[in-house]
């Protein structure tokens, strides 16, 4: 038979040790993210509780006195404004999502694809170009109003520097946000539920209520946190479309950075909208976990 | 199936919607492009074509300083992030450690992160630790926001290679190293180059970061415009929007493009 | 035998978590040898070749190459090539790129290695499609490349993990004997995984049949059709009639009392239940010669399949033996049996095995 010389060579190779490329390739990008990233956000976290000397330079501190400022009503004014607007503008736009999502995803054909990067293509266009390109449309002499005008609308109607013309703004800038979301859930639809609800419930509305709506909701529950949570945190809409009365909490973070100079009150400023972040996450993921497991029964 | 469902009755309601949607979301953008070619000052009443705009940007030495310092940055923030994103998508993919499912959580958080907050965070940091904001911190901002990016679109192309593949390459005489550089990487090339592309144009346009972590001089071009529309209305900001408007959308184009050149197709979705 | 082996595994132990995917397998793999390692999905070939081509380490045991002991060598450093399930072609090179992968990462010069590329292009028949990319090659196609890319570094063995099971019926068939003429022409030891056991009987020189991360048998073709181990191995290659009943003195008593003679084993105490397995085409009909077991039983169905005809017949309660007889002069049988006659079966005594009862 065999020799089994081999088996007593002492200079047998020792166990292979698993390789350490891919944890050397993880590294330096997690170095960076933790460094650039990470502590940037930790260091704005403490520095909410900093405070300013006279020449306006931060340091460090354990006050809770830029905390209690924003419950001041000049602020909670400014730090609901946003939420309502936030929140109206996640509304409008779920409301302009379903249709254009149901249109394309189940009615597009082989146009789909092309419709989707038509909505895509001008979101990458420059932010700023088309939220003043809004701001043009939307003037009292441009096409908005004047067609409104023409059918009859009053002359004194106007948008720009109102409430409305934040949320205008605000849906304008973020509604691809709502879009993807919803198109991707109505992708995954089973057409067949359609038919079904047809047969089932009769008229196009009922069907769409309660077939399409509820097998959406995971869509359109993405879709609500993605617009809100930029949408609270914008400035540029506020600024260009709502004028000096219609100011939002990124706003007034804006003003305490660069004109008021009181960075740590500017720290506890974008701490609320990173505690909303964290809230408007936890939130959905929960939801989310909950219908999948009524999904499951 | 679908082809039965399609022949059914139309919603007209929501056809309507959509077109309309269409209207509104060109209309902005397609009024910037007009007035751009306006012979007059005005914004509102078109009074014959001119370049004159586009003369005036071009002969603005402020304004092409500033377009030159983006397409630098963009620059800078694409290689960074590529270099960082690739290596990051590979690790995460591959490496069954918690470090590498911790760093694949970590990376989700700047995408879901209001960019003012970056943008606060960022030039805390950079003022924390004595870093004058300058040409240089810019740069260091846009990479850390385009890493995330780069490593969450090419995570589910690294997944979905075939392992056989690199243990071919491994199999044939190279060692782990030599086969993510001569067979993983050329095979994912063109998702590579797809998001280097989408990098460049997000970077170039972004302006909330970019304003938050510049110095005073030389501005980005998104921030020169951010203080040219504050500060009243300027025709010469509309040529520019033109031109910006065209190339994104050139990039984009050419980012949903790339893969076919190399032969597969890939929808929108997995791009993006 | 003093020659060397190829391939020795020795005692190959590997798990995943909680379950083991090879246990304890010891094999010999001779030079130049067509071996096939045949088993059910799941059985372990795949992890036993990831052993010997080193992309996986065995928790204990050693793999020997040529005699020497390369347990823990990374791939690159053994002198083995592998032909993937998924044939792994290189999308982004040329065909001819491909095949060059291994000659380029040793080193070989310009000019020997596009005569060698020629020379492995010809072989495999794809003459002309050196430029062609993978993507607009056939499934076959791209399986000549993997093999040629593998073989050209003339390696001592060439591993191939179901190489053919992707293909459709009539390109296996074709690739079966090519691959064969293949191995034959350049000399080189096949290891070839399989689950399909025409596969495995038809192309091997020897087997390893494999059940449950360990062998069950090794052989050759031969002795595992016509002998196989146990009940595991007479069932998974070809059809086998199992009897399963109660042993004593020679003789297997089936469900209903029914009684016939088996190969006496000593030591097996009677009362225990074995199995007795007798394959199709060992059964008669007519025409029984001296000394054959003959048996009665009722004819339960025909099943006509052009060359053969396949009849099911019951010669116990819940016992239907299977038996396979060549359409010669298919005109008289027709005549006479249309179903639930009682006939008469008989297979010369050889041909019945007696199998240990495997749990
Ligand atoms: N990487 C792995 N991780 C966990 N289990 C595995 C892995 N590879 C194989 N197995 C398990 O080991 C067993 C044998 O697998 P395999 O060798 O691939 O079988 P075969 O090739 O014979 O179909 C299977 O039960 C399989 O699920
Ligand atoms: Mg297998």
């Amino acid at each position: 038979m065999l020799t089994r010389e081999p088996e007593v060579r002492q200079d047998r190779p020792t166990k292979r040790r698993r390789t350490r490329l891919w944890s050397a390739l993880t590294l330096p990008g997690t170095v960076w993210m933790s460094v650039f990233f990470l502590s940037a956000l930790l260091l704005t976290v403490a520095l909410s509780f900093g405070t300013t000397d006279d020449l306006g330079n931060p340091h460090f501190g354990s006050t809770l006195a830029n905390w209690a400022q924003l419950g001041e009503p000049a602020y909670a004014k400014v730090i609901f404004r946003s939420f309502v607007y936030a929140g109206l503008a996640s509304v409008i736009c779920l409301l302009i999502a379903y249709p254009v999502a149901y249109v394309i995803a189940l009615h597009g054909g082989r146009y789909k694809h092309a419709l989707i990067a038509a909505i895509v293509v001008p979101f990458f266009a420059n932010y700023l170009v088309r939220m003043y390109g809004w701001s043009t449309v939307l003037a009292d002499d441009g096409p908005v109003l004047r067609a409104a005008r023409a059918l009859g609308a009053p002359p004194s109607l106007t948008i720009l520097n109102t409430g409305f013309g934040v949320v205008a703004g605000l849906v304008y800038g973020f509604v691809v946000f709502m879009i993807l979301p919803l198109y991707a859930a109505m992708e995954r639809m089973d057409v067949s539920l359609i038919e079904a609800g047809r047969d089932l419930y009769g008229g196009p509305l009922r069907t769409f209520l309660f077939v399409t709506v509820p097998s959406t909701r995971q869509g359109a529950l993405a879709g609500l946190v993605l617009v809100f949570l930029p949408a609270t945190g914008d400035f540029v809409s506020a600024q260009l479309l709502g004028g000096p009365n219609q100011i939002m909490i990124g706003n007034l973070i804006q003003q305490k950075f660069f004109d008021g100079q009181n960075w740590p009150l500017g720290c506890a400023l974008t701490v609320l909208l990173m505690a909303l972040l964290v809230v408007g996450l936890s939130g959905y993921l929960r939801r989310s976990r909950r219908d999948e497991q009524e999904a499951v029964r | 199936m679908r082809r039965a469902f399609s022949r059914r009755r139309k919603p007209w309601f929501a056809i309507a919607v959509t077109v309309a949607f269409f209207g509104m979301l060109y209309l902005p953008i397609v009024v910037v492009a007009l007035f751009s070619l306006n012979s007059q000052k005005s914004l509102t009443v078109f009074k014959g074509f001119s370049l004159r705009w586009y003369r005036a940007f071009f002969a603005d030495h402020d304004l092409i300083g500033s377009l030159g310092f983006s397409l630098r940055i963009s620059a800078v923030a694409m290689i960074g992030s590529i270099v960082l994103g690739v290596a990051l998508a590979l690790g995460i993919v591959r490496s069954r450690g918690k470090l590498g499912s911790a760093a694949g959580l970590v990376l989700l958080i700047p995408l879901i992160t209001p960019e003012i907050v970056t943008g606060v965070a960022s030039a805390m940091l950079f003022k924390g630790v004595g870093l004058p904001l300058s040409s240089g911190t810019v740069m260091l901002a846009e990479v850390t926001f385009s890493i995330s990016y780069v490593t969450v679109i090419l995570r589910s192309r690294v997944a979905a290679l075939n392992p056989e593949v690199e243990e071919a390459a491994m199999d044939l005489g190279c060692s782990r190293f030599q086969a993510v550089r001569l067979v993983t990487l050329p095979a994912l090339l063109p998702a590579i180059l797809a998001s280097a592309i989408l990098i460049f144009a997000m970077v170039f346009d972004d302006f909330v970061l970019a304003y938050f972590t510049t110095g005073v001089t030389p501005q980005p071009l998104p921030v020169r415009i951010y203080s040219a529309i504050r500060f009243g209305v300027q025709p010469t900001i509309n040529a520019v929007g033109t031109l910006m408007l065209i190339g994104s959308i050139a990039l984009i184009g050419l980012a949903l493009l790339v893969p076919r050149l190399f032969g597969r197709r890939e929808s929108l979705s997995q791009l993006l | 035998m003093s020659e060397t082996s190829a391939v020795r595994l020795d005692g190959i132990t590997k798990s995943f978590g909680s379950s083991v995917a090879v246990d304890d397998v010891t094999l010999d793999i001779r030079p130049g040898e067509f071996f096939a390692m045949l088993g059910p999905s799941g059985c372990g070939k795949t992890t036993s070749l990831r052993m010997i081509a080193g992309f996986a380490d065995p928790d204990s045991g050693s793999v020997l190459l040529g005699g020497e002991d390369v347990t823990y060598l990374p791939p690159n450093k053994r002198n083995v090539n592998t032909v993937f399930q998924s044939y792994a072609v290189f999308e982004h090179l040329s065909v001819a790129d491909n095949v060059a992968f291994g000659l380029k990462r040793r080193g070989v010069p310009r000019d020997e290695r596009r005569e060698r590329v020629g020379r492995m292009l010809d072989l495999v028949q794809l003459t002309g499609m050196a430029n062609r990319r993978p993507r607009t090659l056939s499934g076959g196609q791209r399986q000549r490349v993997a093999l040629a890319r593998a073989l050209v570094n003339r390696p001592k063995v060439l591993l191939l993990d179901e190489p053919l099971a992707a293909l459709d019926l009539k390109l296996r068939r074709q690739m079966q004997v090519e691959l064969k003429q293949i191995q034959r022409e350049v000399g080189v030891t096949f290891v070839f995984v399989t689950h399909d056991q025409d596969e495995a009987l038809t192309m091997s020189d020897r087997l390893a049949v494999m059940n449950g991360g360990r062998v069950a048998q090794v052989g050759t073709p031969e002795d595992v059709y016509e002998r196989p181990a146990d009940a595991f191995v007479a069932g998974f290659i070809g059809t086998s009639n199992v009897m399963t009943g109660t042993y004593a003195d020679g003789r297997l008593t089936l469900p209903g009392g029914v009684s016939l003679p088996v190969p006496s084993r000593l030591g097996l105490a009677a009362g225990s239940r074995v199995g007795a397995a007798v394959r199709p085409e060992k059964i008669w009909l007519s025409d029984f010669e001296d000394g054959m077991v003959q048996i009665r039983g009722t004819l339960r169905e025909t099943v006509y399949s052009g060359a053969t005809t396949t009849y099911l017949v019951e010669i116990a309660p819940g016992v239907q033996l299977s038996v396979l007889e060549q359409n010669i002069d298919r005109s008289r049988r027709e005549e006479r049996w249309t179903g639930g006659e009682i006939i008469d079966l008989a297979w010369k005594p050889e041909h019945c095995l007696l199998l240990c009862e495997t749990a």
